[in-house]
């Protein structure tokens, strides 16, 4: 498929891996910068409670300690952080002032030689707290008269809407049957390996704060400047800093607000590393906390007429940006299904709770989750295959570009031979075998299909839907190609990497254009005052923006090749040939000049450039997401994002019905996100993505106990799978091209990810079918599967 | 996560080490392998004045084989025991339950004093050392005395180890009979966590295939890793027949009184322990059978 490419879609060794392989990776915490202090934090210990007096002094005379700051001073001297959606009463900053509004919000920062003793002094810092109500349960939350977690807000809803796309009503009253049911999906996230780290210098003479930080973020370093109140050009975010893992979470927008005050104020390098402690308690990095009131008309035959769903997502004590991931799953709300009409209610609700952050697919792969789980309660209701249920209302390869009932057309798939080719990978009938031999054989056995998108290509529709304030209708990024004296390339992109592959990314797309070896082909990161506009690698966007910029930069740079070539040739453009670097008259292989006679003519011979050509051999693209820059109608429609990948995924897993206990046996996916610019980091992004999922469906979550405290603040509770939890995976390559991107890419940085949890709950309830039980809430814990079969075994 | 001040001393013998704890008393902790001491530390959650590392007490790490018996000095590593063929044969159920002992990783690090000493109610080795009856020595300064594995566990993290005292050794018992068999299994969420519940079990058949002597516990089912060598005993001179012993394995639940946490109740803990002992008595059975 990818024949016509000479380096696009070959495997080849990643720029990333021997840095990171040989251990000479240079993340947040090897940025030693002599003279650094040291912060530790001071956290609630309540989930709600009145600052009564903070005392500082015993803290303040311990050994190496420089400062204590509370939230009074913080406050008073700092701007609030930015809320995604109309609610400017919901403050936000790194300390807490007055009150505290979940347990381990930070109350204190303690500032010292180093973080042992910053820690030392952080426990001799005395808070008196007094007691206030507190609500944990998002429905309580909701309810009329309960504790308000921000009084001046008025209300604990950040955001509900009411959508209507076309005649539901009509399709509910029409259509032969109907079902409701609940499904659940628990608090879990991204954890990374690493927590968020920060280091900041102020430098008083240039009046500019140097930040280094562990980041994953669009408009951080604005955002830190504003805080700060400080002019943008004030702040300088070096991009050349390795993460050690993210997936939507590394935005520490707080850490660094707070660090850099203390560098201003102070006069030295500041620095903070979380511990596990404060990441998992008090780093804002949970996610989606959000349950589903799913209903669906269809009809006898299987068809879906109309879907309405009813989503409440509990965002925890405080709102950045995560109402917003209730907004993207607007794009692609009928998952990849012909379904007409569509009720979609977005309620985001504050709790006690650690605030919520992006995560990998930013609320796409719980929506898909219902909507599986949708899926196959249809097909048992009406005692239809799971798999005719799907064939009959995918979407047909021929229907492209499809335009969904919320106003965004997808544009490319072929889900039908996807869904087949993971069937047949499967070995499908020998598995359906498998399955039954193990349940006469007295075992719980099942099998679970979905199938499901991601949607690619990161434009922030979103913001101007859920906020009319907030007019962002643009969510571009770009590429710097160079080349230099020497004939070599280089290519500058202005954000950081989180585990993406940007540089092979890159330099395999400009190195395709340009015809050079991409082994050869350098990619820095610039920091954030000499860097092109970028909206940082979220929203699966960067094979696409950061891909598609690139290419456009490299092709300037050809067509400047091929222009120096025609005015020496004295020919027209049209009569040369590039090839490998050099350019040629068609038909006269003797009549060339090379890559090296080119480059020195751009930057030496003046004289032999064409006119209106600049010196030198540089090109820059700027690129807007495609289809981009809508503004949604009055009734909430607009094109979301501009791609589309499909997974379409099978699992086989056994439920030990004495004990609970779930095992995957077998895991296939089929994927298509178009042509792959580097297939190695498409498959390691979707072998990731399934852990994660499996983590998320089995094992994952933050939990909270009833008198407010997170349960889960440590590896010991917090359960990510890990190697032995994980089966073998098997990925089966499709690929069909959109239309709509240089190359025919999608994007895959959320690829397995929104298709496994759903695979899974379902393969879980095809083993509880017999039983007739059900499980609808992740993560399904050995003890819920447990509870589940008793239930089901004693009626 | 860093830990609160402490000061650091090395023994170089087991005399050094036990002067050390003499002179320090409580607010001394010895530190073997560190797997469960240095992440309470770096919590904060343990807070020790002293921290006295016995890694480098040779004496202290060693496997030798009794004639009754395999003693194991308490700081040798738990992947040391692991790998020792000769022990595997003598004391199987001690290479059946390391292996759910946390990760190869943290095995290279962990010492057998260490997990019994630690004495957490759902770990492996203690549950081991309550089922065969090991002995454990404990060294002071003026003194060894040697404390049964009855009387050593006496609640979640507590021992009959006095604070002047440093564990030595302990003594495995090694059972003669020929037709022995043994088997551990646990039931935790992920592999090498902390088990909600575990069972072991070893037992002796006669030349007629009747149990001429048995032994089994559970793990996690309350403060202290259980024994029960009562009901054991209702399976000697039976032919472990299924019904036999899952009666058994039920009283055995119902006589525990286990805790509920975030990922089990009490209910599923009884549940658990029913299941997982009728199948380490049953596969110990089996093992025994097929030294036919
Ligand atoms: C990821 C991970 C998973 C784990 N999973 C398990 C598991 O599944 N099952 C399990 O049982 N454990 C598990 N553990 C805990 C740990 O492996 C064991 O508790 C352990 O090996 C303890 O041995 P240690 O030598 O590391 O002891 P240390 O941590 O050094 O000490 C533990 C305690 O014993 C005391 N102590 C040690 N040696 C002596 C001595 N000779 N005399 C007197 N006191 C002494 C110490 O003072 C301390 O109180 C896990 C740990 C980790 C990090």
């Amino acid at each position: 498929m990818t024949t016509q490419f000479r380096y696009i879609g070959k495997h080849r060794r990643t720029k990333e891996d021997p840095r990171f392989v040989t251990g000479r990776g240079r993340y947040a915490a090897d940025i030693a910068l002599p003279g650094t202090k040291h912060v530790a934090l001071v956290a609630s210990p309540h989930p709600s409670a009145r600052i009564v007096s903070i005392s500082t002094d015993a803290a303040l005379a311990a050994p190496g300690v420089l400062t204590v700051l509370t939230g009074d001073e913080f406050c008073a001297r700092t701007d609030p952080l930015y809320v995604g959606v109309d609610a400017p009463k919901v403050t936000r900053y790194a300390l807490a002032r007055g009150v505290v509004r979940y347990a381990g919000e930070w109350v204190a920062a303690v500032v010292a030689d180093t973080r042992a003793l910053a820690e030392d002094a952080a426990e001799l810092v005395e808070v008196e707290y007094e007691s206030l109500p507190f609500v944990i349960d998002p429905e309580a939350a909701l309810a009329p008269g309960t504790h308000l977690i921000h009084p001046d807000h008025g209300t604990n809803v950040l955001y509900r809407r009411k959508f209507v796309w076309g005649p539901v009503e009509e399709a509910f009253a029409k259509a032969d049957h109907q079902l409701a049911f609940r499904a659940t999906w628990g608090r879990s996230s991204t954890v990374p390996i690493e927590t968020f780290g920060v280091t900041a210098r102020w430098d008083p003479v240039a009046e500019l704060l140097d930040v280094w930080a562990s980041i994953q973020m669009p408009k951080y370093p604005d955002q830190t400047a504003r805080a700060l109140r400080l002019p943008g050009n004030a702040v300088r975010v070096h991009f050349d800093v390795d993460v050690g893992g993210s997936y939507g979470v590394k935005r520490g927008i707080k850490h660094t607000v707070l660090v850099g005050y203390l560098a201003k104020k102070l006069g030295v390098p500041v620095r903070l590393i979380e511990d596990r402690l404060e990441n998992m308690r008090g780093g804002d990095m949970h996610g989606p906390d959000r349950f589903f009131d799913m209903q669906v008309a269809f009809d006898r035959d299987g068809t879906i007429r109309g879907m309405k769903m009813r989503a409440v997502d509990d965002v925890g004590a405080y709102a950045g940006r995560s109402p917003l991931q209730l907004g993207k799953p607007v794009g692609a709300i009928c998952g990849p299904y012909q379904i007409h009409a569509i009720e979609y209610e977005p309620t985001s609700v504050m709790t006690n709770k650690t605030p919520q952050e992006a995560v990998r697919g930013f609320g796409q792969s719980p929506t898909n989750f219902a909507i599986e789980r949708a899926m196959d309660r249809v097909a048992r209701q009406l005692g239809m295959d799971r798999i005719e249920l799907r064939r009959k209302n995918l979407i047909r390869r021929d229907q492209f570009p499809y335009l969904i009932p919320s106003g965004s057309s997808y544009d490319s798939g072929d889900y039908h031979t996807v869904l087949d080719k993971a069937l047949e990978a499967s070995g499908y009938p020998a598995l359906v075998r498998m399955r039954d031999e193990a349940r006469l054989a007295g075992r719980l056995a099942g099998i679970g299909v979905a199938t499901c998108l991601e949607p690619s290509g990161g434009n922030a529709s979103f913001e101007l839907l859920f906020n009319p304030k907030n007019e962002t209708t643009t969510w571009m990024d770009s590429c710097l190609v160079r080349v230099d004296l020497s004939g070599s390339i280089t290519g500058v992109m202005g954000t950081s990497s989180s585990g993406q592959g940007h540089e092979t990314l890159v330099s395999t797309v400009v190195g395709e254009i340009l015809e050079r070896d991409p082994a050869t082909i350098r990619v820095i990161h610039a920091d954030s005052l000499n860097a092109l506009p970028s909206n940082s690698p979220v929203g699966s966007r960067m094979a696409i923006m950061l891909g598609g910029a690139a290419a456009g930069a490299a092709r300037k740079i050809r067509d400047a090749l091929v222009a120096i070539a025609a005015h020496n040739f004295e020919c027209s453009p049209e009569d040369l040939e590039y090839r490998d670097g050099n350019v040629g008259i068609k038909g006269a292989p003797s009549k060339m000049l090379s890559w090296d006679q080119l480059v020195e003519i751009a930057h030496r011979k003046f004289h032999k450039m064409p006119p209106g050509l600049d010196p030198g051999l540089q090109a820059q693209f700027v690129w807007e997401v495609p289809t981009g820059g809508g503004v949604p109608t009055q009734d909430g429609r607009v094109q979301m994002y501009p791609c589309y990948a499909f997974e379409a995924h099978v699992v086989y897993v056994e439920i030990d019905p004495d004990t609970g206990k779930p095992s995957i046996r077998k895991y296939v996916c089929g994927h298509d996100c178009g042509v792959m610019i580097s297939p190695d980091i498409v498959h390691g992004m979707t072998y990731g993505g399934i852990a994660h999922g499996i983590g998320a469906s089995l094992y994952e979550k933050f939990a909270y106990t009833e008198d407010g405290q997170l349960a889960s603040g440590t590896f010991m509770d917090y359960l990510i799978p890990s190697s032995m939890e994980v089966p073998d995976i098997h990925i089966v390559d499709h690929c069909t091209p959109s239309p709509l991107t240089t190359f025919g890419q999608k994007g895959s940085g959320e690829a397995g990810y929104l298709g496994a949890p759903a695979a899974i709950a379902n393969a879980i309830n095809d083993a509880l079918d017999p039983l007739g039980a059900s499980i609808d809430t992740l993560p399904m814990s050995h003890l819920a599967l447990w509870e589940t079969i008793t239930k089901a075994t004693k009626m | 996560m860093k830990a609160a001040p402490f000061e650091y001393v090395r023994a170089g013998s087991i005399g050094e080490a036990c002067e050390v704890l003499q002179r320090e008393g409580d607010a001394v902790k010895v530190v073997a392998g560190g797997q469960s001491l240095i992440p309470m530390m770096a919590m904060r959650l343990v807070r020790p004045g002293w921290l006295l590392d016995i890694n480098e007490i040779a004496a202290l790490k060693f496997v030798a084989m009794d004639k009754d018996a395999v003693r194991i000095g308490a700081c040798t590593r738990q992947s040391t025991v692991e790998r020792d063929q000769e022990l595997a044969a003598r004391v199987p159920l001690l290479r059946q339950a390391l292996a759910w002992v946390g990760h190869i990783q943290t095995r290279n690090r962990g010492t057998i004093g260490g997990s019994i000493v630690h004495a957490d109610p759902c770990a492996e080795l203690p549950l081991v050392a309550r089922v065969l009856g090991a002995r454990m020595v404990l060294r002071s300064t003026a003194a060894a005395r040697t404390v049964e594995a009855d009387a050593f566990f006496s609640g979640p993290m507590m021992t009959a180890t006095d604070a002047n005292e440093c564990l030595e050794e302990v003594q495995w018992p090694a059972w003669g009979e020929r037709r022995t068999g043994s088997a551990f299994t646990e039931i935790s969420n992920r592999h090498g966590d902390f088990a909600m519940v575990s069972a072991a079990a070893q037992l002796s058949l006669g030349d007629d295939g009747r149990c001429v002597r048995a032994a089994f516990g559970l793990g996690g089912m309350g403060q202290t890793p259980l024994a029960f060598p009562q009901l054991a005993q209702r399976l000697v001179g039976t032919r472990l027949e299924d019904e036999i012993v899952k009666s058994v394995a039920h009283d055995a639940a119902a006589q525990s009184d286990p805790g509920s946490d975030l990922f089990a109740t009490a209910a599923y803990r009884r549940h658990l322990a029913g299941v997982l002992a009728a199948r380490v008595i049953s596969a110990a059975h089996a093992q025994a059978g097929s030294k036919g």
